[in-house]
This record gives C-alpha cells, sequence and structure tokens, in this order.
C-alpha cells in the first residue's frame, strides 16, 4: 500500500513535469492551454490525493532511488509533515494555474506566455520535491531547481526595469540562503555517515552546543526563504512583479518552504532545541509580524501590500514555531503541540487565503490594468464577484470568525496562554500575547484599507470606471479557494487533526498523547458553533430588518456630503490618509517618507533594511572599494610590477622560510 | 446552569440601553439641566425601527451588512462571558480569543460599510478608528492573559467567575489595575470621552459617530444599540472583577447586574462631564496609560 | 664539461644585461637570438651523453629560440617600421644597475632555495637572474616589442629553471617550455600587430585608455 502511495504522487510529479513539456512543444497547436491545464490540474490531484491519504491514515510512504553520483542515495519520503505541505500545495498549485492560463492568454500576442507556463509547472513540481526529500542533494537540487524556476519566472515581464530589480534582489537574496544551507549541511553532514536525513538525524546527538550551530545557519538559510524580518527584503518587489498567479504560489508555497525546512530540522535534531532558539524564534517572529504589518499599511501597491503582509503572517508562523520550540524543551508538550499546531495549520491557512488574495489582485489588474490603489475605488459595483471573493480573503485574513484564520490564531493564543500559566519562565512568553493582539489589530487597519479604498466607494479614476468583471474561468479558481477557507473556517476539527498528530511529532513526542491536544481537538466543535451561530444570527437580523421595513419608505440618495453639493471622488479618503494616524504613531519605523513643497505634497512608502540599510551599506562598501582603485591603474608595467614584486616577494619568503 | 446564564444574557440584552440614558442624564443633571428620561434610548430605539430607510447611491451590500455584523457579533460576544458571576453561554479553552476577535469582526465590517459610502467624513471615521483600535486591542489582550495567569484557566468563565473570586485575596493588587485598565479601554473601545464625544456634531472631531452618519431607520437603530449593549458587555467584566456574585443566586446576580449597568453609566456620565475630549495626538497616549496598567497588573502576577 | 656548462651559463646572464643595456631594438633580439643558441646548448653540455632525446631537445631548441623567433620579431619590426627604442621607464644606468643587484639577490637566495642544484651550481642562478631581468625589461620599456624580448628571456629562465627538474619530470618540462615559448609569442605577435594596427604604433602606454 506504501509503495502504491508514493508511486501515486510520483505519477503525479510526472503529469505535472508532462505538462511544462507540453506547454513548450506544442505552443503553437490551438489546444495548448487546455492540454496544459488537463496535464498540471491532473498531476495535483494525483499527488494531493496520495499527501492526504498519507495524512489520513499517519504512515509514512518512502522510496530510495540508488545512485552514483556523489551524496549516496537519493530518498524520497511522504510522511505526514511533508504531506500537509503537498496538500496545499497541490491544492493550491491547481487553482493558480487554473487562474493562470487564462490569465496569461491575452499577452500571447507579446510574451512567450508557453514559457512562463512551462517554468511555472516545473516550480509546482520541485515545490512538492522539496518537502519530500530525505537526503541532502535530492533536496538541495529541489531547492535550487525552486530557487530559478521563481527568478525566471519572476522576470517574465522583462521590459520593465522594475522587475529586473526584483529578480536581481531576489536571486541574490535565494543564494545568500542557499549558501547557509551549503554550510549548515556541510557541518552536519561531516559527522553523519552518509548524507541522508535518516543519517543526519541518527548524528544529531554529537553536534556540540546541541546543534546551536546548525539552528542558527538554519534560520539564516531558511530565512531568508522564507521572509523572516530582516531577511523579507526580496519578498515585496519580487511579489509584485512576478504576475498574480506565480505571486500567489511564492507567497502561498514558496517562502512555505523555508518554514519547512525549519521544521525538518528541528525533528531531525530531535525536537527539544536549546532555549535561546526558542526565545530567538518567538522574538523574530513578534518583530516580522509588527514590523510586515506597519510596512503593508504604507504601502499603495496592491500587490507589495500583500507581499509585506505575507512577511506578518510568516510572523505568526514565526511565534507558533517558537512557542513549540520552548515548549518541547521546557517541558511542556501540550504547549509545544499547540505551538507547531498552530504554526501548521497557520502555514496552511495563510496559503489559501493570500493566494486568494494575490488572484483577486490579479483580477483588478487585469480589469483595471493598474495596482496602484490610489486611483481605483467602486470597484465593488463593477467587479461584484471578484469583490465577493477578495472579502472573503481578507476577513480571512484578519483571523476573526467565521474563517480559518481564527482557528489558526486561537491555536497560537491557547498555547500563549497556557505558557503564561506555566510556573517556569516560559511564562515570558504572555508578553507574546499583546504582540500578537496588535498584530492582528494592524492586519484588520491594513485590510479595511485595501478593501475600502480599492472595491468601495466612488471610482477615482477613468480605469476604474470603466473595469468590467473578469471571465468565469478567473472566477471559479478564486471561489475554490474562498470556499476552502470558509469550510476550514466553519469546521475547523477538519484542519486541527491533520495538524495536531504532525505537530506532536515534530516536539519529539508521539501522535496523540497530550491531552491538551485532544481538549483542543474537542474545542474545535465550539469553534464551529460560534461561526455557525454567528452566521445564524446575521441571518436572523436580516429577517428582522426586513419585517421592520415592509411597508416602509425605502429610498435612495446622493451619500450626505454636509450638504456640500458638488462631491467629486477624489475628496474620499485615500490609502495614504487612511493609514496615516497609525502610521504617525510608529514614527519612523513604518519606513513612510514625506516630501512636501508649498503646492504639492507626496509621501513614498520605502523599505527600512533594503533602501536604508543593505543599499546604503552597498554603497559605503563600494565606496571603500574605490580607495582602492589606484592599484588598477590601466597601465601595462604597473600590472608587470605586481607581478614581479609578487615573484620577488614569494622568493624572499621561500629564501626565509627554508629549513636551511 | 444554563438557565441563570440564559438568564443573565436575557437582563443584559433587554437592560443594555439603561447605560447611555443613565450616562446622559447623569451629565445634564452634573451641569444644570434636566436632560432627557432615563429611558430616552429605548423610545429612540422604536422610532428607528418605524423609521423606514435612506440609503446611498454609492452603497453596496457592505454597506447594508454592517448594522447586522454588529448586533450579531456583540450579541455572540456577550454570550461568552459569564453574566451570571459563574458560567457563561458560550465557554470553551481560548473563548477569549473569540470573545476578542468577535468585536473585531463587527468593527471591520463597520468600517468597511463606512467607507461604501465613499464620503470623506466617514473615511476620516475609519482612519481614526482602526488606529485606535489598534491600540486598544493590545491592552485588552493584556488583561485577559493576566487573569488567566491570575486564575489559571483558559476561558472567560473560568477568569472573571468563580475560580477568579478564590483566589481575590491573593491577586487583589493586580485585579483592581485591570479592573482601572477595562474602564479605560471600555471608554475607547466605546467612543465615549475623553476618546470621542458622543454629543458632538461637529463631523470633522467625530470618530464612532461620523462612521454611522449615513445609516438610518432601523440600521441606525441596530448600530446604537450595539454599541450599548458593548458598554454593558464591558461594565459586566469589570463588575465581575470587583463584585463576587457567585455566592448569590439567579436573580440576585441578575439584579447586580442591572445595578453595575447603572452605576457604569453613572461613572461614565460624571467622567464625560468632569473632562472635555483630549487632543486626537492625545489618544494614543491615553490608551498607552490604560495599556501600561494592565500590563503593571500583569508584571505583578507573573513575579 | 664543467667548465663548458659554466661558460655557457655566464655567458646567459652577460647576454641579459645586453640586452638591459641596449637601446636598439635590433640588438635586444641580436642578444635574445645568441641566448636561445647558447640555451639549446646547454642540455648536452650539461648532461654529458649525446643521445637521440637531448639532441633533438638541442636542435629543437636552437631552433624556435636563436632562428624562428629573433626572425618573428625582425618581421614584426618591419612590419611596424620601428627603429629607435624610446626613453624606457627606468633609465639604462639604472636598469642596469637594478640587474647587477638582481644578480647579486639571485647567487644569495640560490643557496637558501629547498632546490637542488642539479647539474651546475650556477644554473638556479642564471635562472633566476634571467626571469628577474626578464621582468625588468617588462616594465621599463614602453615599446610592445621590446616587451615581448623581455618575456621571451622570461621564458628562458622559467626553460633554465625547469632543466634542473629534468630528471624527475622528463619529457613535461620539454613539452610545456616549448609549447609555452610557441604560445607566448604567437600570442604577443598578434596583440604587436592589432596594436600595431589599432593605435597606429606600439606603445604599450595606449593601453591606459582601456583601464575603465
Amino acid at each position: 500500500m506504501i509503495g502504491i502511495v508514493i508511486g501515486i504522487f510520483f505519477i503525479g510529479v510526472a503529469l505535472m513535469l508532462a505538462g511544462a513539456v507540453a506547454a513548450g512543444v506544442l505552443r503553437r497547436h490551438a489546444a495548448a492551454d487546455r492540454i496544459f491545464n488537463l496535464l498540471v490540474l491532473g498531476g495535483c490531484l494525483t499527488s494531493g490525493a496520495a499527501a492526504v491519504a498519507v495524512l489520513i491514515t499517519g504512515t509514512r510512504a518512502a522510496v530510495t532511488v540508488p545512485s552514483s553520483a556523489p551524496g549516496g542515495n537519493w530518498t524520497f519520503a511522504l510522511d505526514p509533515l511533508a504531506a500537509v505541505f503537498v496538500a496545499t500545495t497541490c491544492f493550491v498549485g491547481a487553482c493558480c494555474v487554473a487562474f493562470g492560463t487564462p490569465y496569461l492568454a491575452e499577452e500571447r500576442a507579446h510574451r512567450p506566455v508557453w514559457y512562463a507556463h512551462t517554468v511555472f509547472a516545473v516550480l509546482i513540481a520541485s515545490l512538492t520535491l522539496v518537502v519530500t526529500a530525505q537526503a541532502v542533494v535530492p533536496f538541495l537540487i529541489a531547492w535550487e531547481l525552486m530557487a530559478i524556476g521563481s527568478y525566471l519566472i519572476i522576470v517574465f515581464e522583462d521590459e520593465k526595469a522594475d522587475a529586473r530589480r526584483a529578480g536581481l534582489i531576489y536571486i541574490v537574496a535565494t543564494h545568500t540562503g542557499t549558501l547557509g544551507l551549503f554550510a549548515m549541511f556541510a557541518s552536519w553532514g561531516a559527522r553523519a555517515s552518509d548524507w541522508s536525513f535518516a543519517a543526519l538525524a541518527a548524528a544529531a546527538p554529537t553536534l556540540p552546543h546541541h546543534g546551536g550551530v546548525i539552528l542558527a545557519l538554519a534560520v539564516l538559510g531558511f530565512g531568508f526563504k522564507a521572509g523572516f524580518v530582516p531577511l523579507h527584503f526580496w519578498l515585496p518587489p519580487a511579489h509584485s512583479a512576478a504576475p498574480a498567479h506565480v505571486s500567489g504560489l511564492l507567497s502561498g508555497i514558496v517562502i512555505k518552504t523555508g518554514i519547512y525546512g525549519l521544521l525538518r530540522v528541528v525533528t531531525l535534531l530531535g525536537g527539544s532545541p536549546p532555549l535561546w532558539w526558542g526565545w530567538a524564534m518567538l522574538g523574530i517572529g513578534v518583530v516580522s509580524g509588527v514590523l510586515g504589518v506597519l510596512w503593508a499599511l504604507a504601502q499603495h501597491d496592491i500587490k507589495r501590500l500583500l507581499a509585506y503582509h505575507s512577511v506578518e503572517n510568516i510572523g505568526i508562523i514565526g511565534i507558533g514555531i517558537g512557542l513549540g520550540s520552548l515548549g518541547a524543551t521546557y517541558g511542556h508538550p501540550g504547549i509545544a503541540v499547540l505551538g507547531y499546531a498552530g504554526a501548521l495549520l497557520h502555514t496552511v491557512n495563510h496559503a489559501l487565503f493570500k493566494s486568494l488574495l494575490f488572484l483577486g489582485s490579479g483580477a483588478v489588474y487585469r480589469a483595471t490594468g493598474t495596482r496602484d490603489m490610489e486611483v481605483l475605488g467602486g470597484l465593488a459595483k463593477r467587479l461584484p464577484y471578484t469583490w465577493v471573493a477578495f472579502f472573503i480573503g481578507a476577513t480571512a485574513i484578519i483571523g476573526v470568525p467565521p474563517l480559518n484564520g481564527f482557528v489558526s490564531e486561537w491555536l497560537v493564543y491557547v498555547g500563549l496562554f497556557r505558557s503564561a500559566q506555566s510556573r517556569d519562565t516560559l511564562r515570558l512568553a504572555a508578553l507574546g500575547v499583546p504582540a500578537l493582539a496588535l498584530i492582528g489589530a494592524l492586519a484588520l487597519a491594513c485590510f479595511a484599507k485595501v478593501s475600502g479604498v480599492v472595491f468601495l466607494g466612488h471610482a477615482r479614476s477613468a480605469s476604474a470606471r470603466d473595469a468590467r468583471e473578469v471571465p468565469r474561468t478567473l472566477l471559479v479558481p478564486m471561489f475554490v479557494l474562498a470556499g476552502a477557507c470558509v469550510l476550514l473556517g466553519v469546521a475547523p476539527g477538519f484542519g486541527i487533526l491533520a495538524v495536531v498528530d504532525v505537530a506532536a511529532t515534530i516536539g519529539g513526542g508521539t501522535p496523540n498523547a497530550t491531552p491538551e491536544a485532544l481538549q483542543v481537538v474537542r474545542d474545535s466543535a465550539w469553534v464551529s458553533g460560534v461561526a455557525l451561530a454567528l452566521l445564524a444570527l446575521l441571518a436572523a437580523g436580516w429577517l428582522v430588518r426586513r419585517i421592520a421595513l415592509r411597508g416602509r419608505v425605502v429610498r435612495a440618495v446622493e451619500t450626505w456630503g454636509c450638504g456640500y453639493p458638488l462631491p467629486s471622488p477624489r475628496m474620499q479618503y485615500t490609502a495614504s490618509s487612511f493609514a496615516a494616524p497609525l502610521l504617525s504613531t510608529f514614527g519612523r519605523l513604518s519606513g513612510v517618507v514625506e516630501t512636501s513643497s508649498a503646492s504639492a505634497f507626496h509621501t513614498e512608502p520605502v523599505d527600512l533594511v533594503l533602501d536604508r540599510s543593505a543599499i546604503p551599506a552597498w554603497h559605503w562598501v563600494r565606496r571603500a572599494a574605490m580607495r582602492l582603485r589606484p592599484i588598477q591603474q590601466g597601465r601595462l608595467h604597473i600590472y608587470l610590477l605586481y607581478v614581479m614584486v609578487a615573484v620577488v616577494v614569494l622568493l624572499a619568503y621561500l629564501a626565509l622560510a627554508s629549513p636551511r | 446552569m444554563i438557565l441563570s446564564a440564559l438568564g443573565s444574557l436575557g437582563a443584559l440584552v433587554v437592560a443594555a440601553p439603561v447605560i447611555p440614558g443613565v450616562a446622559t442624564k447623569t451629565r445634564a443633571l452634573l451641569t444644570g439641566r434636566r436632560g432627557p428620561p432615563l429611558w430616552q434610548p429605548y423610545a429612540d430605539l422604536r422610532k428607528l425601527m418605524r423609521k423606514g430607510a435612506t440609503y446611498s447611491t454609492t452603497t453596496t451590500w457592505a454597506f447594508r451588512l454592517a448594522p447586522l455584523a454588529v448586533v450579531a457579533t456583540t450579541l455572540l460576544a456577550s454570550a461568552i462571558v459569564p453574566l451570571d458571576g459563574r458560567r457563561g453561554l458560550v465557554s470553551f479553552t481560548g473563548d477569549a480569543v473569540a470573545f476578542a476577535y468577535l468585536l473585531g469582526l463587527g468593527r471591520f465590517l463597520l468600517v468597511l460599510g463606512a467607507l461604501d459610502t465613499g464620503s470623506s467624513f466617514e473615511g476620516m471615521g475609519t482612519s481614526r478608528e482602526v488606529s485606535f483600535a489598534s491600540l486598544v486591542e493590545p491592552g485588552l489582550f493584556v488583561a485577559l492573559v493576566a487573569l488567566g495567569v491570575a486564575t489559571e484557566r483558559l476561558s472567560l468563565t473560568g477568569m472573571f467567575g468563580m475560580e477568579l473570586w478564590q483566589r481575590w485575596p491573593v491577586v487583589a493588587p493586580s485585579v483592581i489595575l485591570l479592573a482601572v485598565s477595562l474602564f479605560v479601554l471600555m471608554l475607547a473601545e466605546c467612543a465615549r470621552v475623553p476618546v470621542d464625544d458622543p454629543s458632538t456634531h461637529l463631523e470633522l472631531t467625530m470618530i464612532h459617530e461620523v462612521m454611522v452618519l449615513d445609516h438610518s431607520g432601523p440600521d441606525l437603530a441596530f448600530i446604537l444599540y450595539a454599541n450599548a449593549l458593548k458598554m454593558a458587555v464591558f461594565a459586566a467584566l469589570i463588575l465581575d472583577l470587583i463584585v463576587p456574585r457567585a455566592a448569590l443566586g439567579a436573580w440576585g446576580s441578575a439584579a447586580v447586574l442591572v445595578g453595575a449597568l447603572i452605576a457604569s453609566g453613572i461613572a461614565v456620565g460624571i467622567v464625560e462631564s468632569s473632562m472635555a475630549r483630549l487632543r486626537m495626538p492625545k489618544v494614543p497616549l491615553f490608551i498607552a496609560g490604560g495599556t501600561a496598567l494592565g500590563l503593571f497588573g500583569l508584571i505583578l502576577l507573573l513575579q | 664539461m664543467e667548465s663548458l656548462s659554466q661558460l655557457l651559463l655566464f655567458l646567459v646572464v652577460f647576454t641579459d644585461f645586453a640586452v638591459l643595456g641596449s637601446s636598439r631594438l635590433s640588438a635586444c633580439i641580436r642578444a635574445v637570438a645568441l641566448q636561445g643558441l647558447l640555451l639549446g646548448l646547454l642540455p648536452p653540455v650539461l648532461f654529458g651523453s649525446v643521445s637521440l632525446h637531448v639532441l633533438a631537445l638541442a636542435v629543437g631548441t636552437v631552433l624556435v629560440k636563436a632562428v624562428v623567433l629573433p626572425a618573428f620579431l625582425r618581421w614584426a619590426i618591419r612590419e611596424a617600421s620601428v627603429r629607435r627604442e624610446v626613453d624606457p621607464l627606468v633609465g639604462y644606468l639604472p636598469s642596469l644597475l637594478l640587474g647587477v643587484i638582481a644578480l647579486a639577490a639571485s647567487f644569495a637566495v640560490a643557496n637558501v632555495l629547498p632546490v637542488r642544484a642539479g647539474y651546475s651550481d650556477l644554473l638556479i642562478p642564471a635562472a633566476l637572474v634571467t626571469v628577474v631581468i626578464g621582468l625588468i625589461v617588462l616594465i621599463t620599456r614602453a615599446k610592445a616589442l621590446t616587451q615581448v624580448v623581455g618575456y621571451l628571456m622570461l621564458e628562458n629562465g622559467i626553460y633554465l629553471f625547469g632543466l634542473t627538474q629534468l630528471q624527475r619530470v622528463p619529457f613535461l618540462v620539454e613539452v610545456g617550455v616549448l609549447l609555452d615559448v610557441f604560445v607566448g609569442v604567437f600570442i604577443m605577435g598578434i596583440v604587436v600587430f592589432h596594436i600595431n594596427r589599432e593605435f597606429d604604433s606600439i606603445s604599450a602606454a595606449n593601453l591606459t585608455r582601456l583601464h575603465e
């Protein structure tokens, strides 16, 4: 049975790759798009089914391919941890592909669209391979494939300068992270018998400082990919330059491979990382969460805002991981399960609603031709279905009942509350609760801004006034994702059951052993009840209003303008002004630069890490290097002089250092 | 048990509009006027429910959803609070989070409804509302986690119920601090002086009032009622921190609850007539002050 | 044989100084041709045996270093119409002084280098001084063709050094050195001609315009 499962998984991967090839080979064919869609969706369905089977049965399906390449055999395994990621990848990937094919179809005339499809399918396949690889070499190969694939598709619109810049920053950042991973695996594998993850796990007890160096390198390497502050600076340019469905996959899945890597390293090291690491993750999570959403609040480009918001959600996941690790090390398995389960469930949830929001932004872009919030508005009337889908995504992401965001944040909160009640130093984690609350409240402000400014009110420009609803082929994937958000919110038991066992294994325990986990599973019925009660109350209220208004006069008039007769759409609050009070409370930390003159006022958000730290540091290094410029004279004689000086110095060294 | 919880919820639902009425009357009396009768809010609600509605042409279903959502979320949130001093109608691990986030959902949908009108006044109101609410949420959670530490319970039922009274002698100083903190947060959350003045008529100075400028008829009734209900819920929370009601019977605790609503109305009225509204830039400091009190209480408990 | 090899090596050093001190390009080429001849004669003299292998090596070296390359260089002179050398960056007398210092240093260093002297005590100092003087010529002369001469001297010095390792790596040194010389001069020739065509002169100072 196990063999069948892993076989089905690989059949799925093969179908995806076949789709990639088909997109290229059949590019002039009339039915190329349909064939590509069919193959990739079929592949996602197949691999996803295998993953779900593993989740339901809790088994581990592995296969080993003997390889004569250096690094030993290649092992792939679908264990429950990988299955969570594979299932999410396949579901979100399928929706993004279904959206992307008609989305890009309009650009056939001036761009090689087949190339985007091919790279995208390879990207999805590599994502599934990254989480199932169980040896260092196939892991790194799949990792690089994923990185290069992402780069190739980020620079898809390469005639735009900001797309090229985004690709450059991305490739530098991802390879710096990969360098960290190389260092980590090299120092770890040196103590292991071979390069498989099982051997690494066996060698874990021999690591110095309880694996401290390994964990630090893991945070560096995987942190770059995940997007923790301050390693996040590549995220906003990259996710806003890529096409919408690609951004959905990037934010939804690709950055989660960083989370997967951290969880896998923790599992291989035995589940109880040193204390400093847990506190560090908690701190990094809090900082990433607060700063991510603050910077998101400052943006006025929809996709950049969503990208910064992904940083915030990665921060919440980081809080969950830190909590889980602290729980495990302090000896509270219940808290460990809650923390890891919250992190895992939030990974899944975020994949769902962030990709939904990105697809929505893609629909908006397709309808209006712009991503700038300041010139949109009133799209709820022009794009009613897109607005419903986006609304569900926005309500989900701020973490309120009755949708799925609430469930994962609830798990993390319960874990933090429990840790506050413990008797040891762990109770300092109580300070994470107001931090998480601040993050949630700022997220509410952020998405009130996006939804309100983009979809509600009056249209601020002609492109918004003349927007037309996108075709149904683009709406269906959005509603599938929205339906998943609603389902996981109203019936959270499914999600919680899926992650609780995995969380227990990460914390070094056995599945289903902790009473706290069982209680949470039981209480998920209450959460479900709250969600349903809410919907029932809304329906009841609607009924009451209907009855009250029966027979009364209901009129439609202009909005109250305080007696002013000619209000114009430009008088509405803009996105920047909506966020201004909140951003000014945080001062310079919000990264907003004001330029004002006697007749003009302009605010621009800058990235504190990229524009204020990394780039100035780079300029400083260049200036210091320019001081060495005179060495490069351009005159042949000087270069030859350098050669001769080198020869003479070497001879002198040889002469002086020789034993005679 | 369920019956007493249901009864208290019913009492709260019925008696909630008492608070704005008492507050207005207190304010009037303290400033030398007679003021409207105590039951004026009830009369207002009745009048509004019998009116027709006017909807702006700019609005969509978000505007029509907002009043329903505010009432539904506040009602559901109040079901989580142990209104009879013993047990909330809805009680599960971590329902404190659900409490806070339900109120957040209500606020989110109200904000969307306001932005739906496309008016710059509503935009201004929502902008201020979300910025102040972002500072209130952490304060509220500080109080909740502090109570969680004090009572070693994870549900509002435990945090505000019998377990709190069993530990009162030990944790009294912190709980008093938390009660004051909650009062400050209540003023911020329910848009009373010194954060917002409910009786101002200048749109430029409003926060909560201006968000609901375009609602009329039953919608406005829902919103006014939901606001009163939210104040009543906070009053009940503060009551639970100060007065032990577990020993009283069902009728006794309901009577004390109504008495607390009246008392909080009087307190709000006194504050409103003795203070002016704070300038906008000072409001974050005020809220941060309330949060700091709560943090102080939390730190005392963590020792 | 010992004294003959010493004489040859002494003459090699003498040709080094001849190149260093002469201002005329044709004199430099003649000196380096003589050096090549001497270098070709060295292996039979050093080894003592006159096997076919050694003879072939000698003949080949003489052909390449003393006949072909100088002819190539003279042809280059005619093509570029160069006669006189312009003033070098370091004057002739200071160059000679540098050469003498290099000679003294070579002798001093050769004694302490962890390399076996091999066939003659003068071999390593001669090699070192040829290398250094070749470098000096490369650095201090302005004309590209003179720099080619300096490079050739550098190669000769390396060849001399290689002779000390002949026992260990017999074939490799010969092939490497000859190929090295061949390739080096070939590239230099192309460069010289291209410089000649592009900039209408064979002054290396014009290369500075490329430094960005």
